[in-house]
């Protein structure tokens, strides 16, 4: 398989990376710049114009980077549908064009269009051989990407909108209904540029597809496709308008089939990273649905990233156990507050003589005194180059916007819920074995001897009064935490520390989810 | 096959040819250095300004100028002697993005003066803009 000019885009990128990765260099980075980079895209912005001018290789890069930039088309939806005949490829694409405000090309709406010789073209080859050629098919397709918006080119004209400018379809997206068709059409869609970020092929067994071909009606005025079983419509005069349109008996559906399943599996080896595969045979909306969610979703970038992670729960949802597994997983630096101040107060650093008397009394410690500690920490280089998990801070809104402030966001939060009963297992089971110095659990780590058993002591700080009251502590602030921190991942805690960790780990990895508004 | 190679190596020619990987650079570089708040209107106003200054042969809008080569000298040259030494230079070269690391530069024996590290950041600088 040979591969487009766009497959050089990756190694520009990977160049394009190292210039950009913090790490390298030995000096400080400021924290601003790789935070304005996150927050602004940056990476991904250079990364698409280096595709785009690797595609096109124009003469003079200068004013064709001022045009892409002009047009600002990176995130409109390039999406592909492909299917076996009667899988409700056009529905889908309809519904999505019409949610998305995009535009959609299918093999029948290019030969349709008039004023185009290749179109006339077209139509006369598909009524004598029944299919469009594949270089005709790609020069029409060419030329509806190229061509400007025409409904919205008269509203100007018309003095009804204040805005001068024209959109190419290429502004507004589009999306192919069965195009490409074969492998060669795929690969004569991919040398001239025109690659989909998402492909969704529909999949069902053929015998559901051939009773359900027998059921398909069309409406002629709005060539929505309806069936006499899933998709009735609900208004009398649509009903009554409706056709039988041809080759939808047995036989014609199975040749079709064969003729699609020969040609698809050469084709989606074309689309390595970006296919997902639906079922189709699921009611429409469950179908549209979850094309909808993949479209919406972005695929993981290149991007260097440097994880800064807060994970925020109850006592005893194994914040810390979490924490501990992701500085040992990927090298982040474990910053638990409660610890910090601890170590603090041990190594008689300047901030001791401010700690010591508030855990001597047993109380919290001021927030500015805890913000000085973990400034400090949170500083170092070690910190700044390799990312930090931080947990047990901030406890409530006024420390979130102290930390927020001073310039430490985190990227991504993580929120562990537990219910009440499990807490209270996880901690009220918890001994120490005073002479070794181990931790045991009576449920999960029981001790290995009798002996060991019996002189077992629990720490006071685990009895149920104290933890329902830190319990409580925590969610009276944490619906106002929750809402600070607007890109928050909820997790249910009260599973098995490798199930939350790996729920822990995708969401680090993956692009933060769009809110669907 | 054969198709594969020839069309990464187009596209590796090019983008050698115009130095797009060093303009690149210097574009995020600005981005992350100044951090504007729309980065596409600040991306393409410098675009502008580079093709009007092609155009028109005003001097090009350099990231460093005088005052920042002098006080990178200034640190380099932390005992005040007047020069810094060839590894240094070499080294600093390099942080610049002015010279690869295979690169073979003279060592003409001496230290290096404030004159010649200015005139050579100019010099190189001025050869990669000049193919934008």
């Amino acid at each position: 398989m040979t591969r487009g000019p766009s497959d050089s885009g990756p190694q520009g990128a990977a160049a394009l990376r190292g210039s950009m990765d913090a790490t390298t260099a030995p000096h400080r980075i400021p924290p601003q710049m790789p935070q304005y980079g996150e927050a602004n895209h940056i990476f991904e912005l250079m990364q698409n114009m280096l595709e785009q001018l690797l595609i096109h290789q124009p003469k003079d890069p200068i004013p064709f980077m001022i045009d892409h930039l002009q047009r600002d088309n990176d995130y409109v939806p390039k999406i592909v549908i492909l299917g076996p005949p009667a899988s409700g490829k056009t529905t889908i694409a309809m519904w999505l064009a019409k949610h998305l405000s995009t535009n959609l090309l299918s093999v029948e709406s290019l030969i349709a269009k008039e004023y185009s010789p290749l179109a006339a073209d077209a139509r006369m080859h598909y009524q004598k051989f029944k299919m469009v050629p594949d270089m005709l098919l790609i020069r029409l397709m060419q030329e509806r990407l190229k061509e400007e918006d025409c409904v919205r080119r008269t509203l100007f004209s018309y003095g009804l909108s204040q805005s001068t400018e024209q959109s190419s379809l290429c502004d507004t997206g589009w999306i192919l209904d069965g195009i490409p068709e074969t492998r060669e059409q795929a690969l004569t869609i991919q040398t001239l540029g025109i690659s989909p970020r998402h492909v969704i092929v529909l999949s069902a067994p053929d015998t559901i597809l051939i009773e359900r071909n027998l059921g398909k009606r069309i409406d002629p005025q709005t060539g929505e496709i309806y069936h006499t079983t899933f998709d009735w419509p609900p208004e009398s005069e649509i009903q009554n308008r409706l056709m039988v349109p041809a080759g939808i008996f047995e036989g014609e559906t199975a040749r079709k089939l064969l003729e699609y399943h020969r040609n698809i599996v050469r084709i989606l080896p074309s689309y390595p990273k970006i296919l997902k595969v639906i079922s189709a045979d699921q009611p429409c909306v469950d179908v549209f649905y979850q094309a909808l969610t993949y479209v919406q979703t972005s695929h993981r970038s290149n991007a260097p990233f440097t994880p800064r992670v807060l994970l925020c729960g109850p006592v005893g949802s194994g914040k810390s156990l979490q924490a501990a597994l992701l500085a040992q997983k990927y090298g982040l630096i474990n910053v638990c507050c409660g610890q910090l101040l601890k170590e603090a107060v041990a190594d008689k650093s300047k901030y001791s003589d401010l700690i010591q008397p508030f855990f001597e009394k047993e109380i919290a410690v001021p927030d500015n005194i805890i913000m000085k500690v973990l400034k400090q920490r949170l500083d170092q280089q070690d910190c700044v180059e390799r990312g930090w998990v931080l947990h047990g801070f901030p406890r409530d809104l006024d420390q979130a916007h102290l930390m927020d402030n001073l310039g430490y966001k985190p990227n991504r939060v993580f929120f562990l819920n537990v219910p009440f009963d499990s807490v209270i297992e996880r901690l009220s089971l918890r001994r120490t074995d005073p002479i070794t110095g181990e931790r045991y659990h009576l449920m999960y780590k029981p001790p290995p001897t009798i002996e060991v058993q019996t002189r077992l002591l629990q720490n006071p700080k685990d009895s149920e009064e104290q933890i329902k009251l830190k319990m409580d502590l925590f969610y009276r602030n944490s619906a106002e935490l929750e809402q600070f921190y607007g890109d928050a991942i909820t997790l249910n805690g009260d599973q098995d520390p490798y199930t939350v960790f790996e729920y822990i780990e995708s969401g680090i990895i993956n692009r933060l989810p769009k809110k669907v508004p | 096959m054969e198709a594969r190679s020839s069309r990464e190596l187009q596209a590796r020619n090019y983008l050698e040819k115009h130095r797009i990987m060093d303009l690149l650079t210097y574009l995020t570089s600005a981005l992350l250095f100044f951090r504007p708040e729309r980065p596409r209107e600040y991306l393409i106003s410098i675009l502008e300004r580079l093709r009007i200054a092609r155009l028109s042969g005003v001097a090009l809008p350099f990231f460093m100028d005088n005052s920042n080569i002098a006080s990178m000298f200034e640190m380099l040259d932390s005992s005040n002697k007047g020069s810094i030494s060839f590894v240094q230079y070499k080294e600093a070269l390099k942080t610049l993005g002015l010279c690869t690391a295979e690169e073979v530069l003279k060592d003409d024996g001496h230290g290096v003066t404030f004159e010649k590290f200015r005139n050579e950041v100019n010099k190189r600088t001025q050869e990669i803009w000049s193919a934008f």
